[in-house]
């Protein structure tokens, strides 16, 4: 059966931080409302929403409840998933190809100044075995790099090097965050430079299966188990899963993109989703965030961070390179662009976003 | 037969809300005893409370107008039983359209005989008149207020 | 366009006040696998897993079916659209289907409030909290707003109210997974202590735990199955603000816009023009009598003001379709579940698998979903003709 062709309409993404002059629905709407006339189309030729977001994060206990209405889903059909936005966006493709809707807003967005992410990320953990411990997202992230540091995987320098030239295009980056935002207390080996800045994030785009220059070449996605032991820590096999099946989708890899842009908790996660997603070869992911101006050239976690929006931010990000329009962070001729989400509990699922200028 | 085992949990976050600057701005009329709407360019309707878009439109409001302090009670309910974490029953909320406005917004309605719940939602079925009633300390929060009848 | 998609397996816990002698992951798992089973299919024929878990509050976990996620490798998404979260979740696995991108899907969602000490102060907190949350508003008393407003409107009585819940029950008694089996007459209703006027206790849905899964398939894996068509199916959203909707011209707070929107879709896509004599069974998203009651036109079931001649009509006219054989809402409510149970009820009646409640000759059956501030409505029309 072959599917419909899915485009990039319009996009729009806002970092911010205990912006008091506006509450959590107004974030929402103008970032919503800024790619929506991005897409140049009016709200009548919109059908669908699609949104992610996590009700602990807002602060609301059924937050599409108070917060669809201000990303456009006024009389519209529109579903919210509690999982990250690039998740939502292959959610929201499958909808358009099925003929289920037209054309659809994805929006997603995650308010670190209003809750605590720390407590957030503990309460993913299960009462019973992990919770007593005192366990945080951090912790399997710390586990990882661990693992890939001991084992002498780019570490040192290039681990210097690859925090440095974050720091960097973060700067550079005109959507980044400036001032404000927080840290996490890093956990041992993990230092602040690793840690992502939370931050007020609210990303959205149109998709439409009418043609126009972005286009979703490939989706993939993939799920590992819940508990850490279960898991290959070396590397992360639902990211691997997820961008083989993306590949097979588009007819082209992860590797033959001009950018990459990858979501992962830490630098470490940054460097070990580069080398999942075959961007980077296994062992070369810090040395690669170090020194290819490709490689997350956002600033990844350091420009501003908060889930469940990291993988829709991702998507704009890569957007905007496709269309040359990413200011002081572009890179050269961009046609091909891969964007990846991970989601809690400590990026257990995956998503793959492929785009393409056509 | 293994025993079951439970574990007591305590479910509790800490959240800073921003209430933004048209709340704030409502909130700041609220202290002078104004209830403040806003209008929306596309539908041209009233909203009350005010906020800075409107949803159905998806277009940001512009102008702020004064409502009430009167208006017509719209539909009601009296709470009679307790629940945890809520206040002590009989409590009457109520959504009222104030003068003005195109939409309604929920309070408390005070000063009600509940002696007889069954006569007082009667009465409250015929759609009484009510006005907005200060408390003595406003705070700039919605709670500065509640409906009283006319 | 697409694939037609259809039920192949309906998998459910019972639905009680707690599970303790399972573990979240034994719910969900339970349910999935009966679903299997019921299909006929491993879970490697299945290409992408959805959850369902609505406020994780009323859990007390942080996504709680994230400890559930199996069959290695698997895409795997979670949604939670309040109470309509069932359905949202039943219609992500079937674009999954519809688009191609998988042969079967399986959709599960998870109610695991056996965990919750009280519900209603977790409701509490669906609220804005800069204009509305430090009121007493809660899931109870945003229905008894609405029930004091249909009975002013279209002249609903209390007695009305006890009426439904009654035959809700009644029908609950045949139904083995259901929460409560009670005898109770409207009277039994209206002496019950008073919650919020005009609501009584025993109007009010129970805390229910549970589980409920499908397995959604297209065209080949139909073949030879007992499959049960998805015919129609439509989702809409309505404005929060529940004091915007009250003077609304297109339709009022208790005209439910968002569930008639998605009836017109859904009846238009599976071909339904007479929904009094179209379908055999009717389930509907209904934790409160007036949220049945407000449903009836929005469906096309009656006009407006009829509503209240149309509770006599069902009891008296054997040519309309059965409301609720599964007892509805008001006998088990495992929020997360609930919409996804209307639509499980619906595919097992019209697959003849309903047990000492089937209904004779199902040849379709339409569920709906009602989540959020009575603002997310699912229509969801199945049959045994495929589309
Ligand atoms: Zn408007």
């Amino acid at each position: 059966m072959t599917r419909p062709a899915i485009y990039v309409e319009g996009a729009a993404l806002e970092i911010s931080f205990a912006d008091g002059r506006r509450n959590l629905q107004e974030l929402i709407f103008d970032t919503v409302r800024a790619a929506v006339d991005d897409s140049g189309q009016p709200m009548h030729e919109i059908d669908s929403v699609v949104l992610a977001a996590h009700d602990l994060v807002d602060g609301r206990s059924l937050s599409s409840m108070v917060t669809s209405p201000a990303a456009g889903a006024y009389l519209r059909d529109e579903i919210r998933y509690g999982d990250d936005g690039a998740g939502a966006l292959a959610a929201a493709v499958t909808r358009l190809e099925a003929g289920h809707a037209r054309r659809s807003i994805v929006a997603a967005w995650g308010r670190s100044s209003e809750h605590s992410p720390d407590q957030f990320s503990r309460s993913l953990f299960e009462p019973f075995r992990s919770r007593p411990l005192g366990l945080d997202e951090f912790v399997l992230s710390a586990m990882r790099a661990q693992l890939c540091l001991s084992a002498g995987d780019g570490a040192g320098p290039a681990r210097e090097r690859a925090s440095l030239r974050r720091i960097d295009s973060a700067r550079a980056n005109p959507r980044a965050l400036r001032g404000g935002g927080f840290r996490s207390a890093p956990h041992f080996p993990l230092d602040d430079a690793d840690l992502p800045l939370w931050a007020d994030v609210t990303a959205a785009v149109v998709l439409s299966t009418e043609p126009s220059p972005i286009r979703v070449a490939g989706v993939g996605q993939s799920s590992e188990p819940y508990n850490f032991g279960d898991r290959d820590l070396r590397t992360i096999t639902s990211l691997k899963t997820a961008a083989g099946r993306a590949a097979a989708d588009a007819g082209f890899g992860a590797d033959t993109a001009d950018v990459a842009e990858v979501d992962g908790l830490t630098l470490i996660d940054e460097a070990l989703g580069l080398e999942a997603i075959g961007f980077a070869a296994p062992g070369t992911g810090l040395r690669t965030l170090a020194g290819d101006g490709r490689a997350n050239p956002s600033g990844g976690g350091a420009s501003g961070y908060s889930p469940p929006s990291m993988g829709l931010v991702r998507v704009v990000e890569s957007v905007l390179q496709l269309r040359g329009t990413a200011g002081s962070v572009q890179q050269r001729s961009v046609r091909r662009a891969v964007a990846t989400g991970g989601s809690v509990v400590a990026g257990q699922t995956q998503t793959v976003v492929l785009l393409e200028a056509v | 037969m293994t025993e079951l085992v439970s574990i007591p949990g305590h479910w509790d976050f800490d959240y800073t809300y921003f209430a933004g600057e048209a709340a704030s701005r409502f909130f700041a009329e609220l202290r002078n005893t104004r209830v403040m709407g806003a209008t929306c360019p596309d539908c041209r309707r009233v909203l009350v409370p005010a906020r800075s878009f409107c949803d159905a439109c998806f277009q940001r409001t512009t102008d702020w107008v004064e409502v009430g302090p009167e208006g017509t009670l719209e539909t009601f309910t009296i709470i009679t039983a307790a629940f945890p974490g809520l206040p002590e029953p009989p409590i009457v909320m109520a959504y009222v359209t104030l003068d003005g406005a195109d939409t309604a917004l929920v309070n408390l309605v005070l000063g009600l005989d509940l002696s007889d719940i069954g006569a007082a939602a009667a009465g409250l079925q015929r759609q009484p008149r009510v006005r907005v009633q200060y408390g003595p300390e406003p705070q700039g929060r919605i709670t500065d207020f509640a409906f009283v009848l006319a | 366009m697409s694939e037609p998609v259809a039920v192949l397996g309906v998998g459910q816990t019972t639905y009680k006040r707690r599970h303790p002698e399972s573990s979240a992951a034994d719910l969900i798992w339970a349910a999935a696998e009966e679903a299997l089973a019921d299909a006929g299919l491993g879970i490697d024929a299945v290409d992408v897993i959805i959850a369902g878990v609505a406020p994780d509050a009323l859990a007390g976990e942080n996504c709680v079916e994230k400890t559930a996620i199996f069959g290695t490798g698997k895409p795997f998404l979670r949604v939670n659209t309040g109470g309509v979260t069932g359905s949202s979740t039943a219609f992500a696995g079937a674009s999954y289907v519809a688009s191609g991108r998988a042969r079967a899907a399986l959709v599960v969602s998870l109610e695991r409030m056996g965990q919750a000490s009280t519900s209603q102060r977790v409701f509490n907190t669906i609220f804005d909290p800069v204009y509305e949350k430090d009121f007493p508003l809660t899931t109870i008393t945003m229905a008894a707003l609405r029930a004091s407003m249909l009975m002013r409107v279209y002249g609903y009585s209390e007695r009305d109210w006890a009426e439904i819940a009654a035959r809700n029950y009644r029908h609950a008694l045949r139904n083995p997974l259901a929460h409560l089996h009670l005898e109770v007459t409207p009277e039994d209703v209206l002496d019950s202590p008073l919650l919020a006027w005009p609501i009584h206790r025993l109007e009010a849905c129970p805390m229910s735990e549970g589980a409920c899964a499908l397995v959604l398939g297209g065209r080949d894996l139909a073949a030879g199955r007992n499959a049960a068509w998805i015919q129609g199916m439509a989702s809409t959203s309505d404005s929060y603000a529940m004091g915007d909707r009250i003077r609304r011209p297109e339709g009022s707070l208790v005209d439910l816009l968002s569930l008639q929107r998605s009836a017109v879709r859904a009846y238009a896509d599976a071909g339904v023009s007479d929904p009094r004599k179209e379908f055999g069974v009717v389930e509907l998203y209904s934790p409160f009598s007036s949220a049945e009651a407000m449903t009836y036109p929005a469906l096309g079931f009656c006009a407006p003001l009829d509503g209240p001649r149309f509770i006599q009509e069902q009891q008296e006219d054997p040519s309309l379709p059965v409301f609720n054989p599964s007892g509805g809402p008001q006998a088990a409510n495992p929020v997360s579940a609930t919409a996804m149970v209307r639509i499980a009820e619906c595919a097992l009646q019209v697959r003849g698998l309903a047990g000492d409640r089937q209904v004779a000759d199902v040849r379709r059956a339409v569920a709906t979903g009602q989540g959020g501030a009575t603002q997310f409505s699912t229509v969801c029309v199945l049959g045994t003709q495929t589309p």
